[in-house]
């Protein structure tokens, strides 16, 4: 399993619609990388070009030096996991995994070893002789999984696969799948909507926006430096302000904030976009002999949300609603009530900086 | 085609057989080119050649042969004419009669809580066990020239022959059919838009006259269309009942077997499509519609029902109930006492038939429609997996074929039958396997239909599980979704089954001096006076299929049980 497989500048447009729109990606043997995005941005199209379910307008796809543009879904050798399980409700889990292996004319015996190998693999050997029905949730997905891995895939396709089950099974499932992939070396493309699966278990997450990639990079990449506002609001959230760039400086109301990253703003009219954890509250989180003096300001608290790990604390600031979330531990310290009136720091290499803005600020 | 390879043993050894999915590619397409062929064939073509026959002296396909001079000589000639009023009033006045009996009678099962509504459901149902013939010698039995009730109890002249007798024959024969539109609408409609209103302080009437009769619109008319293109159709009871009152179809058959103005009763059959089409057409249009209706939280809770609401729709459906009963009864009865209704001693003289056809016409409809059953649920189910699972070209052309045999009425395609395939190089003409045909294709449209309901409840991912996995068209059709459709296909095998002992007039101008069936034996041993035989006849058939039912529940249960553990999860 050398082989990579890859995109090349593929586009799909369903009559005006362009769901797809000219992306390129090469995906090395053996990585796991998510598309991420929100619904309609074009990720499960994408996906279903790759199993050969749907035909792009334009582009190529290959793997290893095998054009698959002309190739049917029956010989591209890729397993799929569908997000409704698709079982075939009529087979025991037994025939289910061994579908695909009878298709591909195995002997029995064979075909035998090969299911149990699997039935073993996923935890499911007391399971073997019953109908899907008689599974749960988690299960069936595990049975799912064992369907498509049973074939020795090429590379294993999941969309949206746990978005089905419910929350603890769902974490649960990602281990058994992460640990599959890392100790099978399957190359996996892993759809989802859900931003922590994605940081949770890609080499490499794709993010995905009106059929375009918006960012290709490492968890760590896309949520410490995301690229466009859209990215830094949509994976993790955000709080924006609208600001004008004078100098080294970020005017915003009645501050003038010191941003690292100013020389990347091209415009005198900027974004500037802070992640809820990375503020600071003067005298709590962080000393104000540690802060630089124009970056701290004055707000009061109006609402105080417990969120178990995390304290959430709705504040306005210049008449903008904004978030600070501080750890648990930190808030038991030094509890903050409801119309208390509280220092900000923004240190200045936590803004992110960008010229445009995906929605529209109060 | 170029095959991935892979380098790890054991599975490289084993790939999808290259060869079959290339003849893989072949098999939609001919299944839908068959498809379309079988449609052409013994549906178009027919209707063409009684087109031709209409339209053109002698059938000749030229311009200098087109004539208006037959649709001038049925306009011209009062007597065939007034056929044409005939069925139109008819068909005007079951159409109001039956909409308002069936719509309170279905909103009495939805929204009532009067007691025995399993009952009440399967009485309404009991017309379709037994052919459109069985309402018509019922009520001769019991209000005609020697009638139970007419002469025997009151002793009046008074009979039900002519437009009376087939209004009301009509009437009970169309029940089953606007009642399973009509519950279905008024079971989708949810009844807490009436709780809603009642809270807001509306009467009872009001909430009935603007909330319930507004949102089960769709279903009211189109119950009305179908009501309308079944009396209009209808052969069986307007021949045994009518009398002297002719109406268009029993014209088509006087012109053909009596006079053999074959060109009239072509022109006919047109003047008949017209009308049957229009309702059809009006039918597809307001069931695209209604889907939209449904809402999906209605619910079955259904509020006590106050009590003079309750013994009035009580006593209305035990009216409803008592009607179909006694038509049954009737006739089962006729057939067993010795002269109706004078000598009541017990006998099975009328079993013994005195028409040639007789037992052996019996078994030719058992097994013609056994086969009927088999052929017509596969075909549709076929079709319907070529044409929804798998989006062909031309799907759009099927699909529209497909549905078209329920506009045209069973008489006008028998006729076309003839006109088509009497020749001999046709050599299943005048055999059974016509009428097999000719029956599988007039009930194409509702068997595709449910099939096509049936498939869009399975998950369109098992589909793509089974290709993914290497699976072929034909494996994936007989491993999956025919076992998944088992249950639908049980159901369209007792559809097809059912309409094929019953169906009078798609096959009466199919049987010959070798081929003899059922349901046709009703109309001749009536026509020759032996009325008893022909409640003997009718009598059996009922027998039979209610020994299929049987026969099929048991098969239905079995299958739902073994099917228990694997209910779609989808």
């Amino acid at each position: 399993m050398s082989k990579n497989l890859v995109l090349n500048n593929i586009s799909k447009s369903f009559g005006s619609l362009v769901a797809v729109d000219n992306v390129s990606l090469t995906v090395a043997p053996g990585e796991f990388v998510c598309f991420l995005g929100p619904s309609g941005c074009g990720k499960t199209t994408l996906l279903r070009i790759i199993t050969g379910f749907e035909f792009q307008t334009s582009g190529d796809i290959s793997y290893g030096d095998i054009n698959l543009n002309n190739v049917i879904p029956q010989k591209r050798d890729f397993g799929i996991v569908f997000q409704s399980y698709a079982l075939f409700p009529n087979m025991t889990v037994y025939q289910n995994i061994a579908f695909g292996l009878k298709m591909r004319k195995m002997p029995l015996n064979l075909i035998d070893n090969r299911v149990d190998e699997m039935l073993e693999l996923m935890g499911l050997a007391e399971w073997k002789t019953h109908y899907p029905s008689q599974l749960s949730g988690g299960q069936q997905q595990r049975v799912a999984l064992g369907r498509a891995i049973a074939i020795k895939p090429n590379v294993l396709l999941l969309d949206e696969p746990l978005s089905a089950l419910d929350a603890k099974i769902r974490v649960r499932l990602r281990a058994v799948i992460k640990r599959l992939q890392h100790d099978l070396g399957i190359t996996m493309i892993y759809v989802t909507h859900d931003q922590e699966e994605a940081l949770s278990m890609a080499d490499r997450v794709v993010v995905m926006r009106e059929g375009q990639f918006r960012q290709v990079g490492s968890p760590w990449e896309i949520y410490k430096k995301p690229k466009t506002s859209f990215i830094a609001e949509f994976v993790g959230t955000s709080n924006f302000f609208e600001g004008r760039k004078k100098d080294d400086r970020v005017l915003y109301g009645q501050s003038a904030f010191k941003v690292s990253e100013i020389d990347t703003a091209d415009s005198e009219k900027v974004y500037l976009a802070i992640r809820p954890e990375d503020i600071e509250i003067v005298g709590a989180t962080v000393a104000s002999d540690d802060c630089v003096a124009s970056n701290i300001v004055d707000v009061t608290a109006e609402l105080v949300t417990f969120l178990g790990a995390v304290v959430s604390i709705l504040v306005r600031f210049e008449g903008q609603e904004m978030l600070v979330d501080i750890a648990q531990k930190e808030f038991a310290k030094k509890p903050i009530k409801e119309k208390d009136k509280m220092k900000l720091y923004f240190p200045p290499d936590a803004f992110h900086v960008y010229s445009e803005i995906f929605k529209k600020l109060i | 085609m170029n095959s991935i390879q892979r380098e790890n043993a054991p599975l490289a050894n084993y790939t999808v057989s290259s060869a079959r999915m290339e003849f893989d590619k072949f098999i939609v397409p001919t299944v839908t080119i068959f498809i379309l062929l079988l449609l052409f064939f013994f549906m178009l073509f027919p209707l063409w050649m009684i087109l031709k026959l209409s339209f053109f002296k002698g059938g000749e396909l030229a311009l200098a042969n087109f004539t208006l001079s037959n649709f001038q000589q049925y306009f011209t000639t009062a007597h065939t004419l007034r056929s044409l009023w005939h069925s139109l009033y008819i068909a005007g006045v079951t159409t109001v009669i039956v909409t308002v009996l069936v719509f309170f009678f279905a909103y009495g099962m939805t929204r009532t809580t009067i007691a025995g509504k399993t009952f009440f459901r399967n009485i309404i149902m009991m017309p379709l066990v037994a052919p459109s013939i069985v309402q018509a010698l019922a009520l001769i039995y019991l209000f005609g020239r020697n009638g139970l009730i007419t002469s025997h109890f009151f002793h009046t002249d008074w009979n039900i022959y002519g437009a009376t007798g087939i209004i009301v024959s009509e009437v009970l024969y169309c029940l089953p059919h606007a009642f399973v539109i009509l519950f279905t609408t008024l079971s989708a409609v949810d009844i807490r838009l009436d709780e809603a209103a009642e809270s807001l302080g509306a009467s009872p009437f009001k909430v009935f006259t603007r909330i319930t009769l507004p949102s089960a619109k769709y279903g009211i008319l189109s119950s009305a269309a179908l009501t309308f293109n079944l009396t209009i159709t209808d052969f069986g009871n307007p021949v045994v009942i009518g009398g002297n009152y002719s109406v268009l179809a029993t014209e088509i058959y006087a012109q053909v077997t009596n006079l053999y103005r074959f060109d009239l009763g072509a022109t006919i059959s047109i003047i008949l499509l017209v009308p049957s089409l229009a309702a059809f057409m009006l039918n597809y249009y307001i069931s695209r519609k209604s889907f939209s209706m449904i809402s999906g939280a209605a619910r079955p809770f259904i509020p006590p029902t106050r009590r003079l609401k309750k013994i009035l729709y009580s006593a209305f459906c035990y009216c409803m109930a008592f009607s179909i009963i006694l038509i049954f009864a009737t006739v089962i009865i006729g057939s067993f006492v010795k002269v109706w209704p004078y000598d009541w001693s017990l006998t099975l003289a009328h079993y013994k038939f005195p028409s040639i056809g007789g037992y052996s016409a019996i078994w030719t409809s058992v097994w013609i429609s056994l086969i009927v059953g088999v052929v017509g649920s596969f075909i549709t189910l076929v079709a319907a997996y070529a044409m929804e699972t798998r989006k062909p070209y031309f799907k759009q052309v099927v699909y529209f074929f497909s549905v078209m045999p329920a506009a045209i009425p069973g008489l006008v395609m028998g006729l076309g039958y003839i006109l088509a395939f009497n020749k001999p190089i046709y050599w299943f003409y005048g055999t059974p396997w016509i009428v097999v045909i000719n029956i599988v294709i007039c009930n194409f449209t509702l068997g595709i239909l449910s099939s096509i309901s049936n498939l869009k409840n399975i998950d369109p991912s098992i589909e793509e599980a089974s290709i993914s996995l290497g699976g072929d068209t034909v494996g994936t059709f007989f491993k999956i979704i025919f076992p998944l459709s088992r249950v639908a296909f049980v159901q369209n095998f007792t559809y097809f089954f059912m309409r094929s002992m019953t169906t009078i007039s798609a096959v009466i101008f199919l049987v010959s001096a070798t081929v003899h069936l059922a349901a046709i034996e009703i109309i001749m041993l009536d026509n020759d006076g032996w009325t008893a035989s022909a409640n003997a006849m009718c009598t059996c058939i009922i027998a039979i299929v209610f020994a299929m039912l049987g026969v099929l529940h048991f098969i239905n249960r079995w299958v739902s049980r073994k099917s228990g553990g694997e209910v779609a999860t989808g």
